[in-house]
Order: structure tokens, then C-alpha cells, then sequence
């Protein structure tokens, strides 16, 4: 008989750190599943395939790097990486990034999450930053440009609104705006262009209050998160007479939610006390806002998260105590954070305008002939391409020459057109049709119109503006080496203007 | 609030079920032992060895800042003064009595009609009685009315949130009558107006029972608290029926809080003159073959009463007196029970791998007494002795909830013991 000594007590709850991470990883993988759907239905097979693909690569990565670090450091590998969890960081990382991210940059910024964000510091339970968040933040400044191009979707609401500066010229031109993508009804629902798993509001949801009913995730970071961020986003609209809708665009579009309820909650890198969390929350919320209305960045979420990370260890230390007795003090730090974030939100609103008209009258397919630009901004031209250069991509076909008018069809960014316009490669791409007229004598372009619009409301159709298009006419077309000026944030749209003529020229050649 | 503060409670799967619907088994052995100490004071023999004893007889006393009587269990001969290990883990003197198996029963003390008593003579006849806290931890009764005053509460503490214990509610599915008897009498002895027996809201079964019995007394009340742990420890009970909190002392805040077990040995001390002379015992969990609730003199072997039920279930197990989560293991089954014993808990020993902590803060969310205790582990570990200050480290009662819901499997109240023995030794 074998009588053995523990410590009291001798009695554990059946949830264990790897009961969690499994929840966790089920709930990822779901939100992944939509996005698969919506890529396979939306797109087609190639998308979707493309989408499992980023994941596969994510995690062979995240494995791989786990595996080398261990086997290297002289450990147990099979048994470190069963408790370190690297699937989970390569799944957020993956559902962070968009469908044409290149494998190699995502697998780069995997190795770079795993080791550097996580690795080096001791590994899981000791990284001060979230491994996902700093690994999209890798890709976000180094990879920028190292995209798949044959996977283009076309811009995402939180992109499009952002280079309009957040903020809309009334409640008509948002909900012009918002149609592109299916209404707000469908920012909710998610199919829409975006990172893989950031838009659908519906189901980030579902898997979230499933999660925290499961106490695998603390409700209270993403309640507080989404309310403070409604609070403040409302405060801003209202100074800006913008309806209910403002707030809500805010919290439906780019990584709010997925963010809120994956990234956030990670227990690693937020503070342990319920107090803290909150303290957290509220800080992600208040620097969501001031990035989105203030800094060179679409989007908020991630450095808000990568920014609060670093100040846990500071709010352990605020909020150390016995937790009965720093109630008072822990609720006025929390009427502190909120105050200051109230009038730094306010100050910043301040120097909030719409940047532009955020398509009221652009991207239905509609003609923006002789209408768009009242209010048209100055162009901001740069990135000189030459007339010979290589337009594949576009895919520009003349459709009909007479008179020396060629019209020309050109594939656009990417909304999907709505009169179903099916590629060679079975995607429907919009189209950007142009009418090129060329003087066949002294080779010179007489006028070019744009007749179809099927690029972004508020991005593109600063490339179609008849201030831009009017640069081209009286071009001399003799010389395909010359250079010619493109339009800043509008490159797609503009370098298919120029597409367009090359096809032209060519039609004249001929 | 639970809101910037984590709920500091949580349900616990009590496996109550292994023993609540079983019948209480007699066990009547040939010797008893009865530990000669209570906390840290020892206890002056008033028997020698070849006295006739009879169930009873007072044998020893305590005679430090308190003063606690001790009885004989069992009619027979004493043996000697022999050293056991005690279920506190030192060696302790006991007094081993051999049972005649008579039961022939002496009244120490002539019973008290409570209602003719002043309650200063209640107070002391609990005193003469040895009646002392049933809860676990044997803290003398009449100490806790003797200072009290201004108390508006008396809370009788019928929750039994330990898991697998269900020795008081078999003690009081026994004793409705006493139960009700003791509770008149310490409400009468705290000097408050009102009492509410706390029992959990899951015995849907016996609380009907309770609220008849306690009918006719309009200032008792029956009370269904949640099934949580730890909804038994005083600061959590005072808290759920209150909305208060103290410092030190539930008297603090008007309450005083007894064990339903300790106002049935105090109804039966009124009654008949009987002090704490037998136990319940619950003695269950998966190493143990049949889970049983055994009636025991006080006094009995831990041995005895796991034979009693069966016997062991594996080689290697966790033989725990007390709870699983409070209760401390032994390492020799020799050990007895004392009058403020409740149970014997057996596992099969399966060890649980800990992993790095994953700072989720469950501990500090459930922490019963609102503490940090990941934050105490951590700056125990770095020996940072300022902040283990700042964070109240000496509030733990080890109620054992952050190791239980800890789910990486670290011993977490461990830590804080040791940041506790630190403390203790850098303050030397």
C-alpha cells in the first residue's frame, strides 16, 4: 500500500490549457470555414483552394520553426510543441491577411511570429506581444507589395473608407458607399472582400459568445472593447452629424471584431486580473480610434493590440493588490482611461473631414461620364509607367473600332460585376470600359472616355477622373517608350487607363 | 460587483451523489485513540492508565487561552498515552482506550433547559460541553459568543461546499430536532434577533424538511445558497447573505456563523449531556471501494473506516483527511478522528503534468478571498517581498480554488504556502 504526499488541494477542474486551445482552435477554424465558403462560392474553386493553402502554409511554417528551435535548443521537440501551440498563432495569422498575400510572404511572417514574437522570449506563457499580431504587422511593413496578383478581389470597406478619411459627407453617400458591399446587412453577414476571417461579424460572434460561454475567452474584454469603441465612434459621428451607421461601420469593418474576440483575449498578453482586462479593452478601443481617424494606416486594430501589449506589465502594477480593496481605485483608473480616451478621440475628430465623395454616384455600373467630379479632388500624380509596358493582367480587349474610336474593355480591381462578365479563368471580374479615340494621321489621342466603372467607389474613380483622363488627350502615341503619369492610390484603375490605350495603339498598328 | 472583479466563487462537481442516498454504516472498534491537543495546545490528562472509563468520562483538558474538555468515546479500560501521527501531520500524544463494546454512557454534565439558561450560562455550559466548530477546523464555540456583541445575524453554515462530504447533511437528516434545538439556543447565546440556515439550493430534497421544522420560529429562516465553492467559508456565506465584507471577524459586520453539526452537538449537549462523543464520517472518492457514510466513536483509525467501506481500490493513493480541496493528504493511515473530523477522502493516485502558465488570471477571478495568486506565485518566485506585501499574500485561507481551477495544473496555493513560509522567515 502506497500512501503518496501532495499538497492540498487534490482536486482539479476538468478544463485543462490544452481543453482551451482546442475550443480555441475549433472556433478559428470555423470562422476559417466560412471564409472558405465564401471564397469557393464568390470566386471560385481556385480562391478557396488558395485560402487553404495560406493556412497549410502558416502552419508548416509555425510547426517547422517550432520544431528547429526545440530540436536546436536539445528538447523534447514532440512534447514542447504539444505544449506551445503554434497552430493557433498560424491560424489567427492566416485569417488576418488577405487571399492574395503571397505563401511567401505569410510563411515569413509566421517564422518571424513564432520565433521573435514568442520563441525568443521563453516561449508560450512569456511573450509580452501577441505572435499573430506581430507577425501581420511583419507582413503589414515588409510584404506590403508581395502579393499574388491572379487573386484580386478588389478593395475591402475598411480600405475604401479609410482613403476617405473615415468619415462620410452625409448619410445617402455612406449607404451609396456601403452598397458596394452588399449593404450593412452584409458587412454583418461577411461576404465581402477582406482579410480571410475578419469579415463576418455573424459568425466571429457565434464562435465568440460560444467561447466565452465555454470560459475559454474573458466576455469582458470584448464586451468593453465594443462598447467603448461604440461610445467613441458615436461621439465622433455625432460631431460629424453622422447617423448610428458610423459607429456600427466602425465595429463591422476590418478587425475590430475578430480581433476583439480572438486576439485580445489571448490570456498570454493581456492582464491577468479582471480589472486589467478591462483597463486593456478600453485602451485597444481608444487607440482603434485615434489610428483609424489619424494615422497613414487603413486600419487600427492590430498596432492598438501590439501598443496594449505593451503596457500590460504597467497595468499588472496598477491593478496589484487585493482585488476587494482596489474596487475603488481599479473603477476610477477605469473613469480615468475613459475619460481621457473621450477627449482624445474628440481632439482628434476634430480635424476629421471626408476626404472625398465616397461614391454616391460611382461603382453601380453606371456611367460617371460628364457627372463625377463637382467636387472632384487634385490628382495626385506620380509612379510614371511607360506606354509599351507589360498590361497582361489587365487583360485589355478592343470590342469595336470605328471611326478611330476603340472601345476597350479592361479588367477592373475587382468588385464583382454585377451583369456577370465570367474571365477565361471562370472569375468574374468587373470591367473598366474605355472609349479611346485615336487621329489616325498624326497619332495623337483625340479624347478618352470611360464609359463602364467597375473599380472602387472612393479609390478608383480618382483614376477615371476627367482631370486625369484629360492629361492623355493630345499624347502623341508614335513613341510606346514614353512614360506616362499614373495617379497615386488609384494605381490599379489608372495603369488600366493606360492599358487601355496601349490596346488602342496596338488596334491602330494592326 | 462581478464585474471588475471576477465572481471569486465557482461550482465544483461535489460528487455528493457517491454517499447522500446511502445509509450510515456503524463501525465499533476494538480500540480508540483520542488526540490529546487541540491546535497548538496540549491537553492535561485527568485518567491514567487501567482507569474504567465510561462513554463520557472527561479524560482530559485544554487549559491555554482556551479552554476545551475532552471525553471518553467508548466505555472500557485506558491503555496508555501512545504517539500518533495526527491528521495535522506531527506526531501527537492520544489517549488509546480499549472498547468494552458496552457503550455504558456517564453524563459529564447535567443537561441545561436553554430557555430557563441566561445566556452567560449557555456560554459557559458550551465551554464545559467541548463543544467545537464541526466545519473542519475545531475552533471552540464559546469563544466566538463570549466576545461577541452587536451581532444582528446568527448564520447556521449547512452548505457543506466541500466536495464528496455529505456527513452534515446525514447529521442533519438525522437530527432535525436538534438541529432546529441548537440553532434556538445560539441564536439565544449570540444575542442577535434573527437566524438564516444557509444550506445549498441542490438538497431540493431536504429543504422542505428544514422549512417545516423550522416553521414555527418566525426569526429562523431557511435560506438556499448557490452550489458554488467556496459557498461554506464564513467571508463568502456573510458576503451572499449580507452584501458585506469585513476585515477580520464576521462580528464586524453583525454576523456570527456556526456549523449546522455544532448546533446538533450543542442541542444534544442540552438535551442529554452528551458532549462530541461520535462522528459521521464520510469516507469516499474513487479510491475507495464502497463510498459510505460510517457513524464512528470519536477516535476511531482512518484504517478501521476505509476497511469499513471496503477497503482500498488501488496501491497507490491520495488518503485525505478532510475534503479534497482543503484536506490534507497522509502519508500512514493510522491517523484518528477527532470530534471535529468529517470525512476521509481517497483517490487513486493519477499525477497531473503542470505546463507553463498561460497568465489566463482564472485564479485571480475565482480567489474566494479576492486575492492574485498568479501574481503572488510570480513575485514569490523572484522573492519580491514588497510586492508580496501589496498583495495581501497573508489573506489566503488555502481554500485550494486557484490550484483546482488552475488549467495548466500548476500548484498555484502551493505557491502562495511558500511565499507565506518566506514571508515568515524574513520576518524572523
Amino acid at each position: 500500500m502506497k500512501f503518496t504526499f501532495k499538497p492540498s488541494p487534490n482536486y482539479r477542474d476538468k478544463q485543462s490549457t490544452h481543453s482551451i486551445m482546442l475550443e480555441l482552435m475549433i472556433g478559428l477554424l470555423v470562422v476559417f470555414g466560412f471564409s472558405v465558403y465564401y471564397y469557393f462560392t464568390e470566386f471560385g474553386s481556385q480562391y478557396g483552394i488558395r485560402a487553404i493553402g495560406l493556412l497549410a502554409t502558416a502552419m508548416v511554417a509555425a510547426f517547422g520553426t517550432e520544431a528547429v528551435w526545440y530540436a536546436f535548443s536539445k528538447k523534447n521537440v514532440a512534447k514542447e510543441i504539444k505544449n506551445s501551440f503554434p497552430a493557433i498563432t498560424a491560424t489567427i495569422l492566416t485569417l488576418m491577411v488577405s487571399i492574395n498575400t503571397s505563401y511567401y510572404a505569410l510563411a515569413i511572417a509566421t517564422i518571424v511570429a513564432i520565433l521573435f514574437g514568442k520563441l525568443v522570449f521563453g516561449g508560450f506563457g512569456q511573450n509580452i506581444f501577441n505572435p499573430a499580431a506581430l507577425g501581420r504587422a511583419v507582413i503589414m511593413a515588409s510584404f506590403a507589395g508581395s502579393v499574388a496578383a491572379d487573386f484580386a478581389t478588389g478593395a475591402t470597406p475598411t480600405a475604401a473608407y479609410a482613403s476617405a478619411g473615415w468619415m462620410s459627407t452625409s448619410a445617402s453617400a455612406f449607404d451609396a458607399f456601403v452598397a458596394n458591399f452588399g449593404g450593412m446587412s452584409n458587412m454583418f453577414v461577411g461576404m465581402y472582400p477582406g482579410a480571410l476571417g475578419e469579415t463576418s461579424a455573424l459568425v466571429i460572434i457565434l464562435v465568440g459568445v460560444y467561447l466565452a460561454i465555454r470560459k475559454v475567452i474573458d466576455w469582458r474584454v470584448p464586451v468593453v472593447y465594443v462598447t467603448t469603441m461604440f461610445v467613441l465612434t458615436f461621439m465622433v459621428g455625432a460631431m460629424h452629424g453622422q447617423g448610428l451607421y458610423y459607429p456600427l461601420f466602425h465595429l463591422l469593418s476590418g478587425g475590430a471584431l475578430f480581433g476583439a474576440v480572438f486576439m485580445m483575449t489571448d490570456p498570454v498578453t493581456n492582464p491577468t486580473s479582471a480589472a486589467g482586462r478591462i483597463i486593456f479593452a478600453m485602451g485597444c478601443a481608444i487607440l482603434t480610434v485615434v489610428i483609424r481617424l489619424k494615422a497613414n494606416l487603413p486600419e487600427g486594430v492590430l498596432y492598438s493590440i501590439l501598443l496594449m501589449n505593451m503596457l500590460t506589465p504597467a497595468i499588472e502594477r496598477l491593478t496589484d493588490g487585493q482585488q476587494i480593496k482596489m474596487m475603488k481605485k481599479n473603477l476610477l483608473t477605469i473613469g480615468i482611461v475613459g475619460v481621457v480616451g473621450i477627449a482624445s478621440v474628440a481632439a482628434c475628430s476634430l480635424g476629421v473631414t471626408a476626404k472625398e465623395s465616397t461614391g454616391s454616384d460611382a461603382g453601380t455600373g453606371e456611367s460617371t461620364e460628364g457627372g463625377s467630379s463637382t467636387d472632384a479632388p487634385a490628382l495626385a500624380l506620380g509612379n510614371p509607367v511607360a506606354l509599351d509596358a507589360d498590361f497582361a493582367k489587365f487583360d485589355a480587349q478592343v470590342e469595336s473600332s470605328e471611326g478611330g474610336v476603340y472601345v476597350v474593355k479592361v479588367k477592373g480591381y475587382g468588385l464583382i460585376d454585377p451583369e456577370g462578365h465570367a474571365g477565361e479563368s471562370g472569375i468574374d471580374y468587373a470591367r473598366n470600359v474605355f472609349e479611346v479615340q485615336i487621329n489616325p494621321e498624326t497619332n495623337e489621342i483625340m479624347s478618352i472616355k470611360n464609359t463602364t466603372f467597375g473599380d472602387t467607389p472612393g479609390i478608383g474613380d480618382k483614376g477615371v477622373s476627367e482631370a486625369y483622363l484629360e492629361t492623355f488627350v493630345g499624347l502623341n502615341t508614335t513613341d510606346v517608350t514614353q512614360e506616362v503619369d499614373t495617379v497615386t492610390s488609384a494605381t490599379w484603375t489608372s495603369e488600366s487607363v493606360v492599358a487601355a490605350i496601349q490596346a488602342a495603339i496596338n488596334a491602330v498598328n494592326e | 460587483m462581478s464585474f471588475i472583479i471576477g465572481p471569486m466563487r465557482k461550482h465544483v462537481d461535489g460528487h455528493k451523489e457517491l454517499t447522500s442516498h446511502t445509509d450510515v454504516v456503524n463501525l465499533s472498534p476494538n480500540t480508540v485513540a483520542i488526540p490529546l491537543v487541540s491546535g497548538a495546545m496540549t491537553a492535561d490528562l485527568l485518567v491514567k492508565e487501567g482507569d474504567k472509563v465510561k462513554v463520557g468520562t472527561k479524560i482530559a483538558q485544554c487549559n491555554g487561552n482556551f479552554t476545551i474538555p475532552m471525553f471518553s468515546s467508548v466505555s472500557g479500560t485506558v491503555k496508555g498515552v501512545q504517539q500518533i501521527m495526527h491528521s495535522w501531520l506531527k506526531p501527537v500524544d492520544h489517549l488509546v482506550i480499549e472498547n468494552d463494546q458496552q457503550y455504558t454512557f456517564e453524563a459529564p454534565f447535567a443537561p441545561v433547559d436553554f430557555e430557563k439558561a441566561s445566556r452567560e450560562e449557555l456560554i459557559e455550559f458550551t465551554m464545559n460541553a467541548g463543544i467545537v466548530g464541526c466545519g473542519g477546523a475545531g475552533f471552540p464555540t464559546y469563544v466566538k459568543y463570549k466576545f461577541a456583541k452587536d451581532i444582528q445575524l446568527l448564520i447556521i453554515n449547512a452548505v457543506e461546499c466541500e466536495p464528496y462530504i455529505t456527513a452534515d447533511y446525514k447529521e442533519m437528516k438525522a437530527h432535525v430536532a436538534e438541529l432546529v434545538l441548537g440553532t434556538r439556543a445560539l441564536l439565544k447565546m449570540s444575542g442577535a434577533q434573527v437566524a438564516k440556515v444557509a444550506i445549498k439550493a441542490t438538497k431540493k430534497d431536504f429543504i422542505p424538511t428544514l422549512q417545516e421544522a423550522f416553521k414555527p420560529y418566525s426569526n429562523i429562516e431557511v435560506v438556499a445558497v448557490p452550489d458554488v465553492y467556496p459557498m461554506g467559508w464564513e467571508r463568502t456565506l456573510v458576503y451572499e447573505l449580507t452584501k458585506k465584507r469585513y476585515e477580520k471577524l464576521p462580528s464586524e459586520v453583525g454576523c456570527i456563523v456556526n456549523n449546522a453539526t455544532t448546533a446538533i452537538s450543542l442541542a444534544q449537549a442540552l438535551k442529554e449531556g452528551k458532549p462530541i462523543v461520535e462522528k459521521i464520517i464520510t469516507v469516499s472518492g474513487d479510491g475507495i471501494k464502497t463510498p459510505s457514510n460510517v457513524k464512528v466513536p470519536v477516535g476511531t483509525t482512518a484504517h478501521e473506516l476505509v476497511q469499513t467501506c471496503g477497503g482500498y481500490a488501488a496501491e497507490d493513493v491520495l488518503l485525505i483527511a478532510g475534503g479534497p480541496m482543503m484536506g490534507k493528504t497522509i502519508t500512514s493511515d493510522a491517523f484518528v478522528i477527532a470530534p471535529y473530523s468529517n470525512a476521509l477522502t481517497v483517490f487513486v493516485n493519477k499525477p497531473v503534468e503542470a505546463i507553463a502558465c498561460l497568465r489566463c488570471g482564472k485564479c485571480s477571478d475565482h480567489c474566494p478571498a479576492g486575492l492574485q495568486p498568479v501574481r503572488i506565485n510570480n513575485a514569490a518566485k523572484v522573492n519580491n517581498t514588497a510586492l508580496l506585501e501589496k498583495l495581501n499574500y497573508d489573506a489566503c485561507i488555502e481554500c485550494g480554488m486557484c490550484s483546482y481551477i488552475c488549467p495548466s495544473k500548476i500548484d498555484v496555493t502551493e505557491g502562495i504556502r511558500r511565499a507565506k513560509r518566506y514571508m515568515a522567515l524574513k520576518k524572523k
